[in-house]
């Protein structure tokens, strides 16, 4: 076996009735090496982590707590097949994101009332501590420096039922009893059944709730709010974001925000920390304009896992608020740049360059990896990734307001989801012409109706357009009501029938993963 | 009770999306205004030289293109307008305006208009974004969002007058009809009711869907005959009920549930009277639109209003209009694949029984009810539930 692309038959590592795979992949030495080597430093990280009495506590409290026993798994999954440039990019991005959460997870357990918090040893960290509703706009929090912001339900459900692919399945569960319908959005759904459980750890000064990213979440929230006891404050965005006349309210329920904070935590607006972290995000976001460059070309260096799950946390959890993301975005861009200048492939083969439109599936984030692996499918950008990058303004005041106001309208995936068939359907379209895509891997999630309800214009303009429309159902958080190896049938069935194509991988294309973390 | 005289004629209006009262004031030279949401204030539909529809798909059977575009977990209400519309059912139409108020019901006018469902050469669909929260910043944007994009097309597509003055005397004209049908109404709160929950949906409900001037004089007939309606008498009701929830556009729930042998008393769904159906008092003082935005920002009962004093509200209201008409018990329903109210009836169901006490029948029900037996058993063990804990309370136990 050698480092060569697909060298390795993939679908042989997977057991099934087994969490894990079977062994490590072999990706020739120096490939094996690094991957070796990124981790132990995970372990090591974890250890750390895990070694705390806070952390020992909360594994004992929290049922979602147990998911994150899969996290080396969750990193396997995601480097399956990968080499070179690709993979370093990928630790990069994996291990920050583990020890970013790991940060997040401590302060939240030290304040929690039911461990760290209990006699009151943290309270003054607690004054200092805002929860940020999961989908809110941490920018936010970029002008309170003095002042931690967390969303509790990005470690207990969003991670937790990524990680683990049935993590959230007891929360879920917890909420249909509540009489919720199973129609809706798992993800909102899970939220609630973990408030509804009481099983978010107690703590905060405040918190702020938003209306996004669709209708369930903005009920889900209204009911969670009753669950938390401390002073909350729904920053509402429009969902018409497209239209001029909306952006006057955004930029107001940012003020209002603001003042909301600043009178529940005694701590003022800083500009100067804003500007601070701004000069940051701003860079960020033309590092990730660098990378989309290059996945324009033949060359596409940052594609598929690498681009969503780090940017959904680089771009809406951390905003700036940590400069060493900066550096990590920096080796990326230096590390696509040395790949595209040596014509590296991100794939044995590159059939299809596709993008991703939907919502992806939380239990099967890593669905990108085997698309390439499996078919040479290629995804190069996704729906949620497309996201504003124009600099926020931070030398004029009122001009930042303003631009905050429109960012936090296009926050991740409301940017596409909400505000009309411009940016729903169309949108779509441009972005398949300027990425060269020639297929597009529609996700139809199940409970989502805000993308359900362009699913027939979508198909139509996309015949139109000549361009391959792969529909691929999923359930978001609950795979027992599509598995992973339905979201694979749907794409192994048009590539047999409607493309006529032979698997790069022909070990991948049935495969019994049910059981696997 | 003896038949309402015009009830027969009300119910015929009910029958399609179009009918002869449409088409009366379209020969008149009047434009007709498709609506779907309660945020759009209807006043500002029904200016001098327009009038509003409520949208709606009677008697719908298949929604086969409407699964087609929209998905079958789409909102059965949307699946059913969209059909109904690829049908040619709106054709009539000369613009529709939406809000951005479900995500369902805006995905649905967006595909009437993308699939060029309207086929008049004027015709013209605009999105307006609605309040999610009730307070003073939030009513500016809400008066913004209708000059611009309510008032501004109208004006531009259809050369209609938006001026103070005509949104005056749209607002009269609804407190007009609003007027009948509140004293209609309020029998529902005697012991003994004089009309059904089942007939006054009918009126409230030809109301939204027909020019509002056009209506009136048989509305104001039927006010005059109940006065002198004898009533059932004493005991032909097992017990009275609210009805709350997500839209009802079709009155034969309302009727399913009477003949189970409950009264329907209260009316605190969409396309109901409460609130919907009470006068609106403007003064001299403020512009006519900021009156009406911030009586329909401060009335809407909907779940999609998210702030915390809102929410409370909401289930306050419930009680109350329970009070006021003496309501046994609350049947909360919902439209399946409806988000909102599939969130908001789980809510109000828990908060109306645990924290006001209040009997409680939960549904999720398909779009058309048609006759269906297994609504019809759940109603009628939730009267005999009301009953035996009636029983009960009377003997202490």
């Amino acid at each position: 076996m050698g480092a060569k692309l697909n060298s390795v038959k993939l679908g042989k590592l997977n057991k099934p009735g087994k969490r894990t795979a079977t062994r490590r992949e072999w990706r020739g030495f120096k490939d094996t090496m690094y991957d070796f080597g990124r981790w132990l430093h995970n372990l090591m990280v974890m250890a750390k982590f895990i070694m705390k009495p806070t952390t020992l506590k909360a594994a004992f409290t929290y049922r979602w707590f147990s998911n994150y026993m899969a996290a080396f798994d969750y990193i396997d999954r995601h480097i399956e097949g990968v080499r070179g440039p690709q993979l370093r990019i990928a630790h990069i991005e994996y291990d920050s994101i583990v020890e970013h959460l790991t940060q997040t997870m401590d302060t939240l357990f030290k304040c929690d009332k039911r461990i760290g918090n209990k006699k009151g040893k943290y309270d003054e960290l607690n004054k200092k501590l805002v929860l940020m509703d999961e989908n809110g706009m941490m920018v936010l929090a970029t002008g309170f420096p003095n002042l931690k912001f967390l969303s509790k339900e990005i470690p207990a459900i969003y991670t937790g039922s990524t990680v683990a692919q049935d993590g959230v399945l007891h929360y879920i569960e917890a909420a249909e009893e509540f009489q919720i319908p199973s129609d809706v959005c798992p993800m909102p759904c899970a939220e609630l059944g973990c408030a509804i459980e009481e099983d978010y750890p107690i703590c905060g000064a405040c918190a702020v709730h938003c209306n996004t990213t669709c209708d369930g979440s903005l009920m889900g929230n209204q009911i969670e709010d009753r669950h938390d006891h401390i002073p909350s404050f729904t920053m509402a965005a429009p969902m018409r974001h497209q239209q001029k006349s909306v952006l006057a309210y955004s930029r107001d329920q940012i003020v209002e925000a603001i003042h909301f904070i600043e009178e529940h935590t005694g701590e003022k607006w800083d500009w100067n920390a804003f500007a601070k972290n701004m000069k940051t995000y701003n860079a960020q976001n033309v590092e990730f304009e660098q990378w989309m460059e290059i996945n324009k070309t033949p060359y596409p260096q940052v594609v598929g896992n690498n681009i969503m799950l780090y940017r959904d946390a680089e771009y809406m959890v951390i905003s700036g608020r940590d400069a060493t993301f900066l550096k990590f975005d920096r080796q990326i861009t230096a590390l696509a740049k040395e790949g595209y200048k040596n014509k590296v492939m991100a794939a044995k083969e590159i059939r299809h360059r596709a993008l991703v439109w939907g919502v992806h599936a939380q239990y099967y984030t890593a669905f990108n990896q085997w698309l390439a692996n499996c078919w040479g499918v290629v995804t190069l950008c996704d729906m949620l990734s497309f996201t504003l990058t124009k600099p926020i303004n931070y030398e004029d005041h009122e001009q930042a307001l303003l631009d905050m106001g429109e960012y936090n309208m296009n926050m991740i995936m409301r940017n596409h989801s909400n505000g009309g068939y411009e940016v729903g359907v169309e949108q779509l379209w441009q972005y398949c012409e300027e990425y060269h895509a020639d297929m597009v891997l529609m996700y139809e999630h199940i409970g989502c109706k805000s993308m359900a309800g362009y699913h027939g214009l979508i198909e139509e303009e996309g015949r139109k357009r000549g361009i391959h429309i792969v529909w691929v159902y999923h359930a978001l958080m609950n795979p027992t009501k599509a598995s992973r190896k339905d979201m694979r049938n749907d794409v192994n069935r048009y590539m047999k029938t409607v493309l006529r194509e032979e698997p790069l991988d022909p070990t991948l294309v049935d495969f019994d993963d049910t059981v696997r973390w | 009770m003896r038949d309402l005289k015009h009830i027969y004629y009300f119910e015929k209006l009910l029958e399609n999306s179009y009918n002869d009262l449409i088409g009366e004031a379209q020969e008149q030279g009047r434009k007709a205004i498709g609506h779907v949401c309660y945020q759009i204030p209807e006043p500002l539909l029904n200016l001098p030289g327009i009038f509003s529809v409520r949208l709606r798909a009677p008697r719908t059977t298949s929604t086969e293109m409407g699964n087609y575009y929209l998905t079958p977990i789409f909102c059965e209400a949307c699946r059913a307008i969209l059909e109904r519309a690829l049908e040619g059912g709106f054709d009539f139409l000369d613009g529709i305006i939406a809000p951005e108020a479900c995500a369902m019901m805006n995905r649905c006018v967006e595909n009437i208009e993308h699939l060029n469902c309207c086929t008049k050469p004027h015709f013209f669909a605009s999105y307006v974004d609605v309040p999610m929260k009730s307070d003073e910043t939030t009513l500016r944007h809400y008066v913004l969002q209708m000059k611009e994009h309510v008032l501004k097309p109208l004006s531009e597509h259809l050369g209609i007058d938006t001026s103070d003055a005509a949104i005056r005397k749209a607002v009269a004209e609804q407190n007009e009809v609003s007027a009948v049908l509140t004293e209609i109404g309020d029998y529902r709160k005697d012991e003994q009711p004089r009309i059904t929950g089942y007939e006054f949906a009918v009126l409230c409900l030809a109301s939204y869907c027909c020019p509002k001037d056009l209506i009136l004089p048989k509305l104001k007939e039927t006010a005059e005959e109940l006065k002198t309606r004898v009533p059932e008498p004493k005991g032909a009701y097992r017990c009275r009920v609210a009805m709350v929830g997500s839209e009802i556009d079709d009155p034969q729930l309302i009727k399913l549930a009477e003949e189970c042998g409950l009264i329907v008393v209260a009316d605190r769904y969409c396309f109901g009277s409460l609130p919907g159906r009470q006068v609106i008092e403007l003064n001299d003082e403020e512009d006519a639109l900021t009156q009406v935005c911030r009586y329909y920002m401060t009335s809407g009962q909907c779940p999609r209003f998210l702030n915390t004093k809102k929410v409370q509200e909401r289930h306050a209201y419930v009680d109350q209009i329970c009070k006021d008409y003496h309501a046994d018990g609350i049947i909360i329903e919902q439209i399946k694949f409806c988000d909102y109210w599939g969130y908001g009836r789980a809510f109000m169901n828990a908060v109306m029984q645990h924290e006001y006490g209040y009997h409680v029948l939960s549904i999720d029900r398909p779009y058309n009810v048609g006759q269906s037996g297994q609504l019809r058993t759940r109603i009628q063990a939730f009267i005999e539930a009301v009953e035996i804990k009636n029983i009960q309370k009377e003997k202490g136990e």
